[in-house]
């Protein structure tokens, strides 16, 4: 089983990796809030993979459910200020966000 | 175990395809293939309510708000990314998989994950009885993203 766990941790990692390495690089609103997704999923694998291995996973899934539902509130809100950010712009490019400073 | 590990490898793949192609649909889509993946993972570590909201809200709905977002933002394909961004990212990406892959094999067997309370009655118990606030907190997330569209997408009154 904590092999399993290892496994679980190692491409959790990766995923999170990849998310931090996304919003580090990319200059488009939908790519950014992409990465984010893709880090939430390594945080999902990561709760699951250790419910697994403590053998609580009734508990783990319990909390990935909340983490979803909370996910889909951000996504709607995160999306619409998206589109309200390219009607004023006329662009997804993050840097023309800078424009909004005071 | 092989075809989990399959299961999970592809989903790293297309969770990189998913920020790393130019396409944003072909984004949205690879992202919504990376969902479904970790559904079939949860089906198969023996989770399926997460399984089940993870391939029914994140694969589906999610993906339905992305794409509408994107057909409502024509122009989102325009955006020039970094040229540099784009080959450090996949050299980046390969050095933290090496890492990350020595990292947890010397981890391997010395960091064991520490025992649980036994957990009593079913998925119904756990998540009614034991997590009541989290749906408290659940219920608030909601109506402070229903309220918060509302107010994004509110139109401009005759006075103003």
């Amino acid at each position: 089983m904590s092999n399993t766990w290892y496994l679980y941790l190692f491409f959790a990692a990766a995923l999170i990796g990849a998310g931090v390495l996304g919003l580090l690089g990319k200059r488009n609103l939908i790519k950014l809030f992409i990465a984010i997704e893709v880090l939430g999923k390594g945080i999902s694998l990561i709760l699951m993979g250790t419910g697994l291995a403590k053998a609580s996973l009734l508990t783990a899934q319990a909390l990935v459910i909340t983490y979803i539902v909370i996910e889909v509130s951000l996504v709607a809100t995160a999306l619409a200020l998206i589109i309200n950010v390219y009607r004023q712009t006329k662009s997804l490019d993050v840097r023309g966000l800078s424009k909004l400073k005071g | 175990m092989i075809l989990q590990t399959a299961l999970l490898i592809g989903l790293v793949i297309f969770s990189v395809l998913a920020i790393v192609l130019r396409d944003l649909l072909k984004s949205a889509i690879s992202l919504a293939v990376a969902s479904l993946l970790l559904g079939i993972i949860f089906f198969r570590m023996k989770a399926p309510y997460a399984g089940a909201f993870e391939i029914s809200v994140v694969a589906g709905l999610i993906t339905v708000l992305f794409v509408l977002t994107i057909a409502l933002t024509k122009s989102g394909d325009d955006v020039r990314e970094s040229k540099i961004a784009n080959w450090v990212f996949p050299l980046v990406f390969v050095a933290f998989i090496v890492i990350d892959a020595l990292v947890m094999k010397s981890l391997l067997g010395k960091v064991p994950a520490l025992p649980a309370a036994a957990e009593a009655g079913g998925f119904g118990d756990v998540l009614w009885r034991g997590r009541t606030l989290d749906l408290i907190g659940q219920i608030a997330a909601i109506l402070a993203g229903v309220f918060a569209v509302l107010a994004l997408f509110r139109k401009k009154d005759k006075h103003e």
